[in-house]
């Protein structure tokens, strides 16, 4: 005879799952619409304390926009990648890269994100931080050429120089130690732009750029209207905006040599 | 005379327009085994089905002990043993989990009972198998055994020798008799063999196109159909000589065919041979029921195996 | 009724169902157990760390860039908004939102398969428990019994629901289980949050709270199991009126795969949220994940799932104690 005991256990426990789950759906459909449970409510926890233990690798914290993130490079690298396949090369792959790179971020965004408690712990425990903003700031998207304006330019400008120094201060006040390379902007209009307009702006503005990294320390200003000056077309993506590949493999070329660590075998 | 146990009132049942039962009405006494006999597509499964339960009738009333089984179907149930076509009992159940099930749906059926009823269609050995590894005539049996689990008054059984052996029709046979003797059941039994409900029944109700033709005892059924067939020489002669005592016909081979009259048949021979008409054959007739249908029903055109 | 009931849990257990559905969740936690083993593990990989604060920074930056792409529509941009916010909040509270331990992964199981896997268990029960008896023909014996229609056809529904109650259970216990060999068997007091409100793209966190995840899973189980329970009777009433267990099943099957495309595309088809199929991802309600059409709730989605199950239960009880069986 099939276990009639068993078949009644399983009835019985069968019925026992039958009543919880009943009550665990009452329960969440309570919970779901009540109101003015606030006994939990969260509190505001201060987690900047909590810093993570340092480990034993040379880490990468690249902040900034497109070209951080590597817009434009088929292989999606971009020039942080190629800098880390570098260092991976000469540090014996103890190489952590972090990036925080965002699409499209312009400075007054990244002077909040630099703010968050949890980039301020990554920032903290970075061996270098690398970073390239302002690019849309000025650009807007191709909109400054369009209606060019020198007082326009004037008060983005300002503004930049405002949050640049902010988001230096705050990086530095993370991580006192680590060397910062700032990315600095080259100009992507410079064989469309007829007028000629373009190319002394983003020269106006690079300077600026390093005038602001000069007043903090350990800030590395890495030019790159150089590299673009001459054969624009052979370095941009299709976009005409962004690098390509070779673009960014010679953004990295200028960085990576700069760069030294303790943990280096020769 | 003894009591009606189950008892049909111009039964009818429309399926989509078609009128497929067409006003049966008959009567079950206790430990009478009822024969239900009707080519396939006569209509005879779907009066069982309504007899059970299964189908709602259109109109007409069926009552099991008195009780009618629509307005009162637990108590009219309560009364009945049915297997309507196979007995399909769950093949992934043991035999004795197949009896538990169905007795648990009873109102009082004990385990002593299960035993009883296993005891009677002698499956105790097999009793704790699965029932996919039993054969078809232990299928059947246990069909019938949880059939009995209730001690119906009525026990209907659809073609209960369907597909069984010779030895095992003849065992079924003998039991279902036993039952209508010993335990005093009405037992309703449908086929289409006339030869099954010849050896088992008491009376046979004759169904096609869903009317009752007949309700008669299987004898007198039987022997009014009866033929005697003659062969005659010289045959001219001989008719005349039939014709002046009783019905003839004559075949196109030459035979004759009268009634079959166990008192006249002696009568006329004496006639014939007082005549000198010779008499080469003589042969009594039991009809097939083939026969008996193309007989009992004008259009002759149901085809009976 | 109790024998009745016993009768139908007796041929539940003699089929071995129960098993069988046993053995589809063990493969499958396995499965998943193993996947998220190796995605952890790239995950270290990548970043060089276990930190979970870095990866779910990682998460939040890789959602903020796509919401810079142009090419995705706007209700997956809201959707991606909202999940950035929500991740932010975490970090923000440096809370881990998916705590290493085989209570999360219970948690991410059950919530992942309350819309198709869990329904699809159920319906290889509920499709046939009554489809079956027609097929084998035992229904013939069943219903000439002196028990009305309407009392077997509960008992079947009731072990249905029996049914239902421990599958879910099984899942639970065997997600539990067999992830936490790998996974370790904690997590049972870590803080999630819920009672985010969302609206459009963006998240209100003005009623949030905290609570532990033992409380969060068992609400998850319950309404996974509101869930299975209508699509369970669904598939019931199907095997009522469909009398070929194959035809019921395929039925379901289908409504059940619509349901989970339909779910990624009718944002703009705003009567869809009529359809059970669209309504059955109640978990993310707790989790604060936006509706596939803006303007359901929990309450709606529950109506609507109500409606549906008692239909299905009218529907089915009306034919079952009227229909013939031939």
């Amino acid at each position: 005879m099939l276990g009639k005991k068993s078949v009644r256990y399983i009835t019985i426990i069968a019925a026992t799952l039958s009543i919880l789950w009943l009550l665990s759906f009452g329960w969440a459909i309570q919970d779901y619409y009540a109101t003015g449970a606030t006994d939990d409510v969260v509190k505001k926890q201060d987690s900047s304390q909590k810093t993570v233990k340092k480990n034993h690798m040379f880490t990468v914290v690249a902040l900034g926009d497109s070209l951080t993130r590597g817009t434009g490079d088929d292989s999606g690298k971009g020039y942080v990648g190629y800098v880390a396949d570098e260092l991976k090369e000469r540090f014996n792959g103890n190489v952590v890269v972090q990036n925080l790179g965002i699409n499209g971020q312009i400075s007054s965004q990244l002077k909040k994100q630099v703010k968050q408690p949890n980039i301020q712990r990554q920032l903290a425990d970075a061996d270098i931080i690398l970073l390239t903003i302002g690019a849309n700031d000025l650009f807007q998207q191709g909109r400054t050429l369009e209606n060019f304006d020198l007082a326009t330019i004037k008060t983005i400008e300002d503004a930049f120089v405002e949050n640049l120094t902010t988001i230096f201060t705050d990086i530095r006040k993370a991580n006192p130690d680590a060397s910062i390379f700032f990315v600095g902007l080259y100009n992507p209009f410079i064989e469309v732009d007829e007028t000629g307009v373009t190319s002394p702006t983003v020269r106006d503005w690079n300077r600026t750029a390093e005038e602001v990294s000069s007043t903090i320390p350990r800030i590395v200003f890495v030019p790159t209207y150089d590299i673009f000056q001459l054969s624009v077309n052979d370095y941009l993506f299709t976009d005409k905006f962004h690098p390509n590949q070779q673009g960014y493999r010679l953004i990295a070329d200028r960085i990576a040599p700069l760069i030294k660590w303790e943990g280096e075998r020769k | 005379m003894s009591a009606t146990t189950l008892s049909v009132r111009n039964l009818t049942k429309t399926i989509k327009k078609h009128k497929v039962i067409k006003g049966i009405s008959f009567e079950l006494k206790e430990g009478e085994v009822f024969g239900f006999l009707g080519p396939n597509g006569a209509g005879k499964t779907t009066t069982i089905r309504m007899l059970v339960g299964l189908i709602r009738p259109t109109s007409g009333t069926i009552e099991i002990c008195g009780y009618d089984v629509k307005k009162n179907f637990t108590k009219a149930m309560a009364n009945l043993g049915c297997i309507v076509e196979n007995p399909e009992l769950y093949p992934y159940l043991s035999g004795t989990d197949n009896l538990l099930h169905f007795a648990r749906m009873l109102p009082s059926v004990d385990a002593k009972r299960i035993a009883e009823v296993v005891d009677m269609v002698k499956l105790t050995e097999r009793i704790d198998d699965k029932v996919k590894t039993y054969s078809l005539g232990m299928r059947q049996r246990l069909g019938i055994a949880q059939a009995l689990l209730n001690r119906p008054k009525v026990l209907i059984l659809d073609e209960p020798t369907n597909g069984l052996d010779p030895a095992g029709i003849r065992q079924m046979r003998v039991f279902i008799r036993e039952l209508a003797e010993k335990e005093g059941l009405s037992v309703l039994v449908s086929s289409h063999l006339l030869s099954e409900i010849q050896l088992l029944c008491d009376r046979v109700a004759i169904i096609t196109k869903g009317n009752i033709i007949t309700v008669d005892t299987v004898e007198s059924l039987l022997s009014s159909q009866e033929q005697a067939i003659w062969q005659l020489d010289p045959s001219v002669k001989g008719r005349e000589i039939l014709e002046s005592l009783t019905e003839v016909t004559t075949l196109d081979d030459g035979y004759m065919v009268t009634p079959y009259d166990s008192t006249q048949i002696p009568k006329w021979n004496a006639a014939l041979v007082h005549a000198g008409v010779q008499v080469l054959q003589l042969n009594r007739k039991i009809p097939v029921l083939e026969d008996l249908f193309l007989q009992l029903t004008d259009t002759g055109g149901a085809h009976i195996e | 009724m109790n024998n009745l009931i016993l009768n139908e849990m007796m041929k539940l257990v003699a089929r071995k169902r129960l098993l069988v559905i046993g053995a589809i969740v063990g493969i499958l936690v396995i499965l998943f157990t193993f996947a998220q083993y190796k995605e952890v593990q790239t995950q270290r990989e990548k970043l060089g760390s276990d930190d979970w604060r870095a990866s779910l920074q990682q998460q939040i930056i890789d959602m903020q860039n796509r919401l810079g792409s142009s090419r995705i529509s706007d209700d997956w941009r809201e959707q991606i908004q909202v999940s950035v916010q929500q991740l932010q909040f975490y970090l923000d509270q440096d809370i881990n939102p998916s705590e290493p331990g085989a209570v999360t992964f219970v948690r991410m199981f059950i919530e992942n398969s309350s819309d198709l896997f869990i329904p699809l268990l159920i319906m290889i029960v509920a499709s046939d428990l009554v489809s079956s008896e027609h097929t084998l023909g035992s229904v013939k014996l069943l219903l000439t019994r002196p028990v009305k229609r309407w009392r077997i056809l509960l008992s079947k529904y009731i072990t249905l629901l029996m049914a239902t109650s421990l599958i879910v259970a099984m899942t639970g216990l065997l997600s539990y289980g067999l992830s936490g060999i790998v996974f370790g068997y904690h997590g049972w007091n870590a803080p999630i949050i819920t009672g985010f409100l969302v609206d459009g793209g963006d998240v209100d966190t003005s009623s949030i709270r905290l609570i532990s995840q033992w409380k969060f899973v068992l609400m998850d189980f319950g309404l996974v199991w509101f869930v299975a329970v209508v699509v369970g009777t669904l598939a019931f009433m199907l095997s009522v009126l469909i009398r070929s267990t194959a035809a019921s099943m395929g039925v379901m099957l289908a409504a059940l795969i619509s349901g989970a495309i339909l779910n990624n595309m009718v944002s703009s088809w705003e009567s869809a949220k009529y359809l059970f199929m669209v309504n059955l991802k109640l978990t993310n309600y707790l989790n604060g994940v936006a509706p596939p059409i803006t303007g359901m709730t929990l309450f709606s989605s529950m109506s609507v799932l109500l409606v549906w199950w008692a239909a299905a239960l009218v529907l089915s009880f009306f034919v079952f104690t009227r229909q013939d069986v031939y």
